[in-house]
């Protein structure tokens, strides 16, 4: 795993009274333990990852508690483990990234909220939307709504995220309704404080064993004929329960306006920080939440509690519903429950405010100004008005000043084994053609960016070999899928593998076998090399090789399957992965082609090496590095080279010639020595500037003795002066 | 309604520098100054070195000031509403002016004066890098101060990551009300590498305080050596033009020898009479010869594997590897270099004979479907072998003049100066471009036939009087076309342009693919063998 969380794992355990200070997503987990959870699962995915992270690397306290934690194969996987609940009074948590790790889990979740739940479900759903976000922009809203599950969207103060949390386990528990928690990205990373309570071991646990399993009870499956009574209880019983419950304990806020309170907002809790800064430009709020408008704080946005939203707004001039994404299901019912109620109140919403794209503050204050305009004509809004036209004016300077900026997209570590299977398919494709790829999720996705903006869609994760079923019999040219080893074992090997091969596709699969699901944090999966090949490695004093080798489960399973033409390629070695792209786009066998590209995530590799280096220097050992290197006198100027990398320690500088007039490159500080460069040069028959120096400290005397005899040597043979 | 804000920071940086960090140790310094403050970060897949930002608020008043309030922070920064820009990379800082976060009426900006070039700049085949000056000129303009310092620098020389630096130019902006020891405490209670972060700290810390007493250290003019030019060719060219001839010739004798280099002033001289007829009085400062000096010399000294065995044997350039690797005095430095000389590298020093009979040999080949003939060299040039090997054919240099390449190089710059010089005597201005066009020519291999290929092809297509074109038309479109094929190398700008100025597209190049065709309806998977 990416990161150690050693700090983290010790505020896990604080207890009543002391404070807990750090990321949102971690007071999360904490809340978790306090409400006396007994199983926690999910998938990783940002910007939840490091609930689930924190949680295995945890495991020796949490097992004292008889808490259970797993990470799940997928998102459907997780769901399902929820299935715990529906018969048994456990408090069960699961994590992943919404939307799509929504719609992975779809099918369990609607397996999952038909009989309902006894034991408090509670889902973690990262809402990967706006800026930093890393997928389709959807709202998970849809989901609660249909599956009838509760939605709570938090006000993002820790304190409250963490009293939410206890709460939505109450909530699940009185409704029996399975419990989604929403956490923009920002809520996840804001960095904060709360008061803590202990850690509630659970009654029913790893460390109490449930002695017999519950009795048949045909109430508890999603099966007909009891989907039909299922149905109707939620619409009878659940949703009016969540109601009273939700009214009882007072999950909503209500903030009093004090001069304008007859002009009322009602906010989604995730979008209130943001709402409250809005209102300060305008002037209309103070720095500690104080409002001059009155305001309803949805900390539960389904079900909504009709009477209290009518309640709110009887008396009104003017109701503004400040509610983010696209469709406005919020605004749509509390307009209906005023149109029942026969509350008159005029309702605003996504005619004042954009229909698309993150609320920002700006984008709020600018909804906040027409209402104040329409009902408001006491408040001064120059200010506010300058503001914005400032900001405007600002982005109109540079943008003329600068025209559009190059983009900084993320791109492959210095370093990354997958970066040299896009310079092989660079070069493939030089000799036999471009062909339709399949791109996949994973960071193999950062190559649909420059320099090999690579790839013709993504339909998800793994679903790259399934997605080009339609397109590979149309194309006279074979179609080529790419796959991470994450990608695989989530989905891929079903979706795709499986159907290819039961419908005897001709297609070709090149799966990235780096040994982790690496985009996400470096998470181990079924094909990680395990602890001993790592110890035997370093028994060896050979930590700088790749160890993918040493797990052959994909290779394995992929046989065991009957794929009958499997190609193993080192990654670095880009010649030779380029011929074997070259023959699975070429070869007369029919069937689905399996390149696994073979390659440890660098990350995972340095994280091992820089410890183990820095040990042996300090102990005065032998070590050596290896550094690639540009002569500035050879190199061409012309960048051919980067066109084929993109790696970040792969730069320009200026031409040192005084002749010359184009940038040369250069290898900056980082390089890890992967062997790209040299790779390249030596497949796409570059210019010959690249070197490779090996850096030998603390060399033996026998090395010495001969490097000191070769320099005296050499030395004769250079031509004098230059 | 009480008017106090909280202080705004934005942070730019890169995924990767460790702003995650910077951002707890602002929370933690406020924190444990008694403030309330809040941090918050979208990094997703950003920490793989894309652009990222993080966010902090700080409290400016004590909570003990707050009488048990506590401040609601924005988890959002707001354009317009930043105390203070701070950001690791020059080009990020404008991206975050651009996005209109900084203000000149409230905004501190902090930035490093460094580049890490995008991908996309460093992809041009000539130079697409971004102007300094205009990105430093845009940060000064909507900044009410701003402090801009190379921040890599400082880092690389305390031995640290950026954070740290940037941490020490924050604390010493004095935008945030801590005093420098609460900043250094929160380094030290994060335990790891806190000496040299606390070093980073400080240098950063003593710039900016330096930078404000106004004793920063103006940089030193960089010396250039600039080589005398004999002074026979002195009296023989306009003053203007000495310093890059005198550059041009000694790359010429260095590369080839004195009798090779009277040729390249002889073929200036004439350059220079064109030019004479169209600007008898130099008032374009002899701007076409100096261009001709600096790409004739070049494309003269066409790089072949002499030159370059000669350019690797240099004893300055074991020096300058040991520095780029930053290896010390009692480490042993292995050097290895790659090379893959094929066919067309061999007949280049061949008589055209022999060359043109081991280039039909090779062409054979590839019509057969197999890969051009190529020897991948990996030469270890510490060895007495390797150095031996370089020896040898650095010593190749006279048979570079008997070679094939030799011939039909010369020939090529003949016609180019021989358009030039047609192009000169008709308009200066259309010279004044062909003899840019110079600049095309470079590199080994196939990016040297790519350059030569334009190159004709402008200078046949677009330089030659057409009917309804007149000169300065003409040199607007060769203008045009060069700067597009230096836009990519698949030709795709360059062939837009040609179109655009009514030139026919450049001839199709026979590439050799390996035909693969599928028939409809062979779907049948299991029938092939693996």
């Amino acid at each position: 795993m990416e990161v150690q969380f050693t700090d983290e794992i010790e505020q896990l355990k604080l207890g009543a009274g002391q404070t807990f200070h750090g990321e949102g997503i971690l007071a999360i987990t904490k809340a978790l333990l306090q409400s006396g959870v007994a199983y926690i699962g999910g998938y990783q995915g940002a910007p939840v990852s490091h609930l689930l992270d924190v949680m295995v690397q945890a495991r020796p306290y949490v097992d004292t508690l008889g808490v259970h934690v797993e990470p799940c194969s997928n998102e459907a996987s997780a769901a399902a483990m929820l299935g715990a609940s529906i018969h048994y009074p456990l408090r069960g948590a699961v994590t992943w990234k919404s939307i799509v790790g929504t719609n992975v889990a779809a099918d369990a979740l609607s397996n999952l909220a038909s009989p309902g739940v006894i034991g408090g479900a509670l889902i973690v759903v990262g809402e990967d939307y706006g800026e930093g976000a890393s997928v389709i922009q959807e709202r998970t809203h849809a989901y609660a709504a249909k599956s009838t599950l509760l939605l709570l969207d938090p006000r993002p103060e820790l304190g409250n995220m963490v009293k939410l949390v206890e709460h939505a386990f109450a909530m699940s528990e009185a409704s029996n309704m399975p419990a989604i928690l929403e956490l923009r990205i920002r809520a996840c990373h804001v960095r904060g404080s709360f008061v803590c309570q202990d850690n509630v071991a659970p009654r029913v646990s790893t460390q109490h064993l449930i002695a017999e399993p519950a009795g048949f009870d045909y109430m508890r499956l999603a099966h007909p004929p009891v989907t039909f009574r299922h149905e109707k209880l939620k619409t009878l019983q659940r949703i009016p329960a969540a109601q009273r419950y939700i009214t009882e304990h007072g999950l909503n806020e209500h903030i009093d306006g004090s001069r304008h309170s007859d002009v009322g907002l009602i906010v989604q809790g995730g979008l209130y920080n943001a709402l409250q800064r809005a209102l300060q430009q305008l002037g209309l709020a103070d720095a500690f939440g104080g409002s001059e408008l009155s305001q309803l704080v949805l900390n539960v946005t389904y079900p909504l509690v009709p009477a209290e939203v009518t309640a709110f707004c009887v008396g009104k001039r003017a109701v503004l519903v400040v509610e983010e994404g696209n469709p406005e299901y919020i605004e749509k019912d509390i307009g209906q429950a005023l149109r029942r109620a026969e509350v008159q109140t005029p309702l605003h919403g996504k005619d004042l405010l954009p229909p698309a794209g993150e609320y920002t503050v700006e984008v709020i204050a600018q909804g906040l100004i027409q209402l104040a305009e329409r009902y408001l004509p006491q408040v001064d809004l120059s200010a506010a008005r300058a503001w914005l036209a400032g900001n405007g004016e600002r982005r109109q300077a540079v943008a003329q000043a600068m025209g559009a900026l190059p983009a900084r997209p993320p791109g492959f570590c210095v370093g990354c084994p997958e970066r040299p299977v896009f310079s092989a398919l660079k070069l493939a494709q030089q000799a036999v053609g471009p062909v339709h790829i399949a791109a996949d999720i994973g960071c193999h996705a950062l190559a649909t960016f420059e320099p090999f903006s690579s790839g013709h869609s993504i339909l998800g994760y793994g679903m790259s070999l399934a997605s080009r079923a339609g397109v590979s019999p149309m194309m006279q040219r074979r179609s080529l899928a790419i796959m991470g080893d994450g990608g695989f074992w989530h989905n891929g090997l079903l979706t795709g593998v499986q159907a290819a091969l039961f419908n005897g596709d001709d297609a070709v699969l090149i799966i990235m076998k780096n040994g982790y699901t690496s985009a996400t944090g470096t998470q181990d999966i079924l094909n990680t090399p395990d602890d001993e090949a790592k110890a035997e490695a370093e028994a060896h004093a050979n930590l700088h090789q790749s160890l993918a080798h040493k797990n052959q489960s994909i290779e394995d399973t992929l046989k065991g399957m009957g794929a009958q033409w499997l190609r193993v390629v080192h990654t670095y070695e880009v010649d030779a992965m380029r011929r074997v792209v070259q023959d699975a786009l070429t070869s007369d066998f029919n069937g689905l082609k399996v390149i696994i590209a073979e390659g440890e995530c660098q990350l995972e590799r340095q994280r091992r090496i820089k410890p183990w280096m820095a040990g042996r220097l300090k102990r005065g050992e032998r070590v050596e590095r290896v550094k690639y290197g540009v002569d500035e006198d050879v190199c061409t100027g012309d960048h051919a080279c980067i066109r084929l990398s993109g790696c970040p320690t792969l730069t320009l500088k200026d031409n040192p010639d005084p002749l010359k007039v184009d940038p040369v490159a250069t290898v900056i500080d980082g390089c890890v020595g992967c062997g790209l460069c040299g790779a390249n040069a030596q497949a796409a028959t570059l210019c010959p500037s690249f070197y490779r120096a090996e850096v030998v400290r603390f060399p033996n005397w026998g090395e010495r003795l001969i490097a000191q005899a070769r320099a005296t040597v050499t030395g004769w043979l250079r031509p004098a002066g230059g | 309604m009480n008017r106090a804000q909280p202080i705004t920071v934005l942070v730019g940086a890169l995924g990767g520098e460790g702003g995650g960090v910077l951002a707890e140790w602002l929370y933690d310094t406020a924190v444990h100054s008694g403030h309330s403050a809040q941090a918050t970060s979208i990094p997703g897949v950003a920490q793989r070195t894309g652009a990222t930002t993080y966010y902090i608020e700080v409290f400016p008043l004590p909570n003990s000031a707050l009488g048990g309030r506590r401040p609601v922070f924005s988890l959002n920064a707001v354009p317009g509403a930043i105390d203070l820009l701070v950001s690791s990379e020059l080009l990020e800082t404008v991206r975050q002016i651009g996005n209109g976060f900084a203000s000149a009426d409230r905004t501190l900006v902090v930035s490093s004066s460094s580049r890490a070039l995008t991908v996309v700049e460093k992809m041009h085949l000539g130079d697409g890098r971004l102007d300094e000056a205009a990105l430093l000129t845009t940060v000064q303009r909507h900044a009410q101060a701003c402090e801009v310092l190379d921040m890599a620098a400082l880092a690389r020389a305390s031995g640290t990551v950026i954070s740290a630096v940037l941490l020490g130019a924050i604390a010493a902006s004095g935008r945030l009300p801590f005093a420098r020891a609460a900043f250094e405490d929160a380094i030290r209670r994060s335990g790891k590498g806190v000496e040299a972060s606390l070093r980073g700290f400080a240098a950063a810390f003593d710039a900016v305080v330096m930078r404000r007493a106004g004793q920063a250290q103006a940089e030193a003019p960089i010396e250039t050596a600039t080589r005398a030019l004999p002074p026979e060719l002195r009296k023989l060219f306009p003053a203007a033009t000495h310093e890059i001839i005198a550059l041009g010739h000694a790359r010429v004798v260095d590369y080839q020898d004195d009798r090779y280099a009277a040729w390249y002033v002889q073929r200036l001289a004439s350059v220079l009479e064109a030019e004479r007829a169209a600007d008898p009085s130099g008032a374009k400062g002899w701007a076409i010869t100096r261009e001709a000096a600096r790409w004739l010399a070049l494309w003269m000294a066409f790089d072949d594997i002499v030159r370059v065995a000669a350019l690797k044997l240099r004893a300055s350039r074991t020096e300058r590897v040991r520095r780029e690797v930053a290896a010390r005095e009692d480490e042993i430095v292995k050097l290895f270099d790659h090379f893959k000389p094929g066919a067309p590298e061999l007949a280049a020093l061949l008589p055209a004979g022999l060359a043109q009979r081991l280039l039909a040999w090779d062409e054979r080949r590839r019509a057969a479907g197999r890969a051009p003939w190529a020897m991948p060299l990996k030469i270890g040039t510490h060895t007495v072998l390797g150095t031996l090997a370089l020896r040898c054919v650095a010593g190749l240099k006279g048979q570079r003049r008997r070679g094939s390449r030799f011939a039909v190089e010369q020939a090529l710059i003949e016609h180019w100066l021989a358009a030039l010089q047609r192009a000169t005597r008709e308009h200066w201005a259309l010279g004044h471009e062909v003899a840019q066009c110079g600049r095309l020519i470079k590199g080994y291999g196939s990016t040297n036939e790519r350059g030569k290929a334009s190159l004709l092809h402008l200078i046949d297509h677009l330089a030659a009087p057409r009917v309804g074109a007149d000169a300065l038309h003409r040199a607007e479109a060769i203008h045009a076309a060069r700067e597009a094929a230096l836009g990519d190398d698949g030709g795709r700008a360059l062939d837009q342009a040609l179109a655009a100025h009514g030139a026919p597209p450049r001839p199709l190049r026979a590439q050799p693919i390996r035909w693969f065709k599928r028939r409809p309806g062979a779907e049948t998977g299991a029938a092939g063998k693996p």
